[in-house]
C-alpha cells in the first residue's frame, strides 16, 4: 500500500490529555496529519468504556472510542503522580499544542497549568475545553452533553410541539465543543507559527451550543418573541415530513428561496401525475400568509401525502431533485451507509480494529486537494506507544 | 492583534453554513469581503427577525449575527464587467469561499481552475451540499434537508413517533461552518510552509455525517451481522428522546409554571443517593436493584415517572439549586430569553451589541472561545448591502473614482 501524502498538519506535535471534550478536537488534528499523543490514565481514557461496543468479550472495543481516536498514539501516564506530571511537562515543552478538558484548576494543582507548561515553551498553545469556560459563576460546575444543551438553549428548541424538550442525537454539545476547540486552537497555532507567541485558548461547551440557536436569540432580542419547539407540525404548506411507501421524506419547497421551489414542485407534480394542477398555480400559494393557514396546509398535505403514499423514498428523492425540488429522504443510518452518492465519492473509511476485523466509519469531512485527510492508523490500544513516545524525550535517544 | 490580520477572504457564500464559516475568520481578524448583489440577494437578508419588526435588507438579526466583522461589496455577476471585477478580486485574495452547487462559480469565470491560473497560492473553499462529483452533485438542499439526508433527523425524536431532528437547520450552524473553518486554517498552514494553495471540497452532507460517527459505525456493523430488516422509526437504533445509552436517571422533568423543565444527568451512585434525598423519593417506591446504574437504566421509565412526580409542583430554579447544592448535575432547560440573560454568558462576554447604522444595537454571538494573546472580537456589525463597495473598489481593486462612477452608472456595482 502506498503511504498517503502527508496532511497539512504534518509535523505538528499535539498532546491530548484524556477527557471526553478533547477527543474530537484531537481527531481533527490527527486526521490531517498532526502527531497526536493521547495521554491516558492507567485505567484508560473513560471513552474506552462507553457503549456501544464492537461485539462481546475481551476484544470488543468501544465504538465511540474507535471513531474519536483514529490516527492517535497512546501514552499511559498517571498525571496525579508528580513523576508522571514531570514527564508530561517535558513532553509539553517539545509540543506545539496541548489539549486538556479538566475542570478549571485541576491542571494547575498538578503543575500542568498554563504558567508551568509555557514557562519553557513560550510558543506553546494550550487549549482548554470545558463545560462553561475557565471563569464565571458556572466554571466550577459539572456539565455534560445534556446539561450544556439545556443551559445553552438548544434543548428547549428540540422536541414535539407541546411535548418535552428533546436533545439532538449523538452528543452534539460535546462534539461542538471539540469542533470549535479545534478551530480556536488552529487560530492560536497560526499566530504562534507566525510570531513565536503561544497562548491559552479557553473554549466553552455551553457557548458552543449557543452557536446552534439559529435565530432564536435575535428573535427575542429584536422582536421580543420566545421561540418554542415545533417538531411534528407542518409549519407552512409545501414544507414538512411526509410518509411514502417505505419511509419518510422531508420537503422544503416554501419558506426559502422565494417562490422558485414551489413553482418547480408544481411542475414536477404535474409531470409525474400527468395532470394539470391549476389550483396549485394560483398566486395565493406564493403568499406566506396563505401558506400558514390551516386550509392551505390541509389542501397541500392531502394531495402530497396521497402522491407520496405509493412511491418509494429513493424514487421520490431522485425524481424531485431532477426537477430541482429540495426534497430528501429522512434517512436512517443504514440508508446513509448505503447512499449511492457517498459510495461513489468513497466517503467511508475502512479501519482495521485491534482484532483484525474491518470497521466502516465516516471519512473525510473535507477534501483538501494537495494534502488529503487520511486514516494512517486505527485508534491505539492503551499505552501502545508509551515506549516510543518516552524514548523521544530520553536524553541520548535519537528521535 | 488578531490571529488572521492581513488575510483577505473573497466570500461568495450566502445563506447558512457558508456565512457562518467566514464569520469565524472575520471575527478572528481576516478582512472578509462579502460579494453580494441586489439582483440575487442573500436570502438571509430577508429572514426574520427584523430590527423593530420592520422587514428590510439591512434589518435582519439572523443575517447580522452570521456576518459580523465583514465588508460588503455589490457586484452584478450577470454583467461582463462585474465578472471581471470579481476575477480581479479573487486574484488578490488569500482565500476564496462559496457554498453554491458545483458549476455556478465556473459559469462566472470564478471556478478553481480560473482562479489558480491567476492566483496559484489561493485557498479555495467550495461548500456544496453533496460535493463536486457523483450522481447527486447537482442536488440542492438546506440545513433541514441535509439533516434529513444524513440521519440526523431520523436519530432525533421520540421512539415510535415521526422523527423531528433539532427543529433547526443544525448542520448550518455548527458542524459545517466549524469543519470548513478548520480546513481553511489547515490549508493556510500548508501554504505558509510550502507556498502552495489548494482546493477544498467540503460536501455539507459528509461534514454532517462526521458528527454522527458512532451511530453510522453501529449501523454498518448491524448490516454486516445480517440484521437486514428495514430499520424504521420506533425500531432499535431509532430515536430515543433523552434516554442515555447506559446512565439513568437522565432526562428532562416538567416543573411548575408554563413549559418549565429541569434537566438531570446522574453519573454515579453518590449523585443518585443525593438526588433521592433532595427530591425525598419514598424509599418504598424504590426497587433494591436501583442501587446500581444497570438496574436504574433497566427501569428508567418508572424512575422517570417518580422524578417527574417529585418535581411537578416545584419551581425549576429552586429544584436546580437544591440538586446542585447536593452535587447532582442538573440545569434548567433555558429558553432564548433566559439564554440571552444568562449570568455565565454575560460574565464571559458571549453576547456583543455592536452599533449598526440601520438596526441600532442588536445581539450577536461572540465565537465560543477566548484567546489570551489574540482575542477574537466582533469588530463591526454586519455590513449593509454594498456598504463598502466604493472603498473596496478604490483600496483593494485600485479603481479611480471616475471608473467607479462609470461602473455604478452602468449597473455593474449593484
Amino acid at each position: 500500500m502506498i503511504a498517503p501524502p502527508p496532511g497539512p498538519l504534518a509535523g505538528l506535535r499535539v498532546l491530548e490529555l484524556s477527557g471526553l471534550l478533547g477527543h474530537y478536537c484531537g481527531k481533527l488534528f490527527a486526521d490531517l496529519g498532526a502527531d497526536v499523543v493521547l495521554v491516558e490514565p492507567p485505567d484508560g481514557t473513560p471513552l474506552r468504556r462507553e457503549p456501544p461496543f464492537t461485539g462481546e468479550g475481551d476484544r470488543s472495543e468501544s465504538i465511540p472510542f474507535l471513531y474519536m481516536n483514529t490516527n492517535k498514539r497512546s501514552l499511559c501516564l498517571d498525571l496525579d503522580q508528580p513523576g508522571d506530571a514531570a514527564t508530561l511537562r517535558e513532553l509539553a515543552w517539545r509540543a506545539d499544542l496541548v489539549i486538556e478538558s479538566e475542570r478549571p484548576g485541576v491542571q494547575e494543582r498538578r503543575g500542568l497549568g498554563w504558567a508551568a507548561l509555557s514557562s519553557r515553551r513560550p510558543g506553546l498553545v494550550l487549549t482548554s475545553i470545558t463545560p462553561f469556560g475557565q471563569d464565571g459563576p458556572y466554571a466550577g460546575l459539572d456539565g455534560d452533553d445534556l446539561i450544556a444543551s439545556a443551559l445553552g438553549g438548544l434543548l428547549y428548541l428540540g422536541g414535539y410541539a407541546g411535548g418535552e424538550p428533546i436533545r439532538p442525537a449523538g452528543e452534539q454539545a460535546v462534539l461542538a465543543a471539540g469542533l470549535f476547540g479545534a478551530v480556536a486552537a488552529m487560530l492560536a497555532l497560526t499566530h504562534a507559527e507566525l510570531t513565536g507567541q503561544g497562548q491559552h485558548v479557553d473554549v466553552s461547551m455551553m457557548e458552543a451550543v449557543v452557536m446552534g440557536l439559529e435565530n432564536a436569540a435575535q428573535l427575542y432580542d429584536l422582536e421580543g418573541v420566545v421561540r418554542h419547539r415545533n417538531g411534528g407540525v407542518q409549519r407552512l404548506a409545501g414544507t414538512g415530513v411526509f410518509a411514502c411507501a417505505d419511509g419518510l421524506v422531508c420537503l422544503l419547497a416554501t419558506g426559502f428561496g422565494g417562490t422558485q421551489h414551489w413553482t418547480k414542485l408544481v411542475a414536477w407534480l404535474e409531470a409525474e401525475t400527468g395532470t394539470e394542477l391549476p389550483r396549485f398555480r394560483d398566486p395565493r400559494w406564493s403568499r406566506t400568509e396563505f401558506l400558514l393557514t390551516g386550509a392551505a396546509k390541509a389542501e397541500f398535505s392531502e394531495f402530497f401525502a396521497g402522491f407520496c403514499a405509493t412511491r418509494a423514498q429513493r424514487d421520490l428523492y431522485h425524481r424531485a431533485q431532477s426537477w430541482r425540488v429540495p426534497l430528501c429522504p429522512v434517512a436512517a443510518p443504514r440508508d446513509v451507509m448505503s447512499d449511492e452518492q457517498l459510495i461513489f465519492r468513497g466517503y467511508f473509511a475502512e479501519v482495521t480494529g485491534a482484532d483484525g476485523s474491518g470497521l466502516k466509519m465516516p471519512g473525510a469531512p473535507y477534501r483538501l486537494s494537495r494534502t488529503p485527510w487520511s486514516i494512517r492508523r486505527p485508534a491505539p490500544r492503551l499505552g501502545e506507544h508509551s515506549g516510543e513516545v518516552l524514548a523521544e524525550i530520553t536524553p541520548g535517544v535519537a528521535s | 492583534m488578531s490571529s488572521l490580520s492581513g488575510l483577505r477572504v473573497a466570500d461568495f457564500c450566502w445563506v447558512g453554513a457558508g456565512s457562518f464559516a467566514t464569520k469565524i475568520l472575520a471575527d478572528a481578524g481576516a478582512d472578509v469581503i462579502k460579494i453580494e448583489s441586489q439582483a440575487s440577494l442573500d436570502g438571509l437578508r430577508l429572514a426574520a427577525p427584523f430590527a423593530g419588526g420592520v422587514r428590510g435588507v439591512n434589518r435582519s438579526g439572523y443575517f447580522a449575527d452570521r456576518n459580523s466583522s465583514k465588508r460588503s461589496i455589490t457586484i452584478n455577476l450577470k454583467t461582463v464587467e462585474g465578472r471581471e471585477l470579481a476575477q480581479r478580486l479573487v486574484a488578490v485574495s488569500d482565500v476564496i469561499t462559496n457554498n453554491f452547487t458545483p458549476g455556478v462559480m465556473e459559469r462566472f469565470g470564478l471556478g478553481y481552475d480560473a482562479v489558480r491560473e491567476v492566483n496559484p497560492q489561493a485557498i479555495y473553499l467550495a461548500m456544496s451540499m453533496q460535493g463536486d462529483d457523483g450522481p447527486a452533485r447537482d442536488y440542492l438542499g438546506y440545513g433541514i434537508t441535509i439533516g434529513a439526508l444524513t440521519g440526523f433527523q431520523y436519530l432525533t425524536g421520540a421512539p415510535g413517533r415521526v422523527p423531528i431532528g433539532t427543529n433547526t437547520n443544525y448542520p448550518d450552524h455548527i458542524p459545517n461552518p466549524a469543519h470548513a473553518a478548520f480546513a481553511v486554517l489547515a490549508a493556510l498552514r500548508h501554504r505558509r510552509r510550502t507556498g502552495e494553495g489548494q482546493y477544498i471540497d467540503l460536501a455539507q452532507t459528509e461534514s454532517t455525517i462526521a458528527v454522527l460517527g458512532p451511530a453510522m459505525i453501529e449501523a454498518a456493523l448491524a448490516l454486516t451481522d445480517g440484521a437486514d430488516e428495514p430499520a424504521r422509526p420506533g425500531d432499535a437504533g431509532g430515536p430515543v428522546a433523552n434516554a442515555h445509552r447506559w446512565r439513568a436517571p437522565h432526562g428532562v422533568y416538567q416543573c411548575a409554571g408554563e413549559d418549565r423543565w429541569v434537566a438531570v444527568s446522574v453519573h454515579d451512585e453518590g449523585q443518585w443517593s443525593a438526588l433521592r434525598e433532595v427530591l425525598r423519593l419514598e424509599p418504598g417506591a424504590l426497587e433494591p436493584g436501583w442501587d446500581t446504574m444497570a438496574g436504574r437504566h433497566r427501569d428508567r421509565e418508572r424512575l422517570d415517572e417518580l422524578i417527574a412526580a417529585a418535581v411537578r409542583d416545584r419551581d425549576a430554579r429552586a429544584v436546580t439549586s437544591a440538586l446542585l447544592g447536593a452535587g447532582v448535575p442538573c440545569a434548567p432547560v433555558q429558553d432564548a430569553r433566559e439564554v440571552v440573560a444568562d449570568p455565565q454568558l454575560a460574565w464571559r462576554g458571549h453576547w456583543a451589541r455592536p452599533p449598526h447604522a440601520e438596526m441600532g444595537e442588536s445581539l450577536y454571538n461572540m465565537p465560543p472561545y477566548r484567546l489570551s494573546a489574540t482575542p477574537v472580537t466582533i469588530r463591526s456589525a454586519a455590513p449593509r448591502l454594498g456598504q463598502h463597495t466604493e472603498e473596496i473598489c478604490r483600496d483593494v481593486l485600485g479603481l479611480a473614482d471616475a471608473e467607479i462612477e462609470r461602473l455604478r452608472a452602468g449597473g455593474v456595482l449593484s
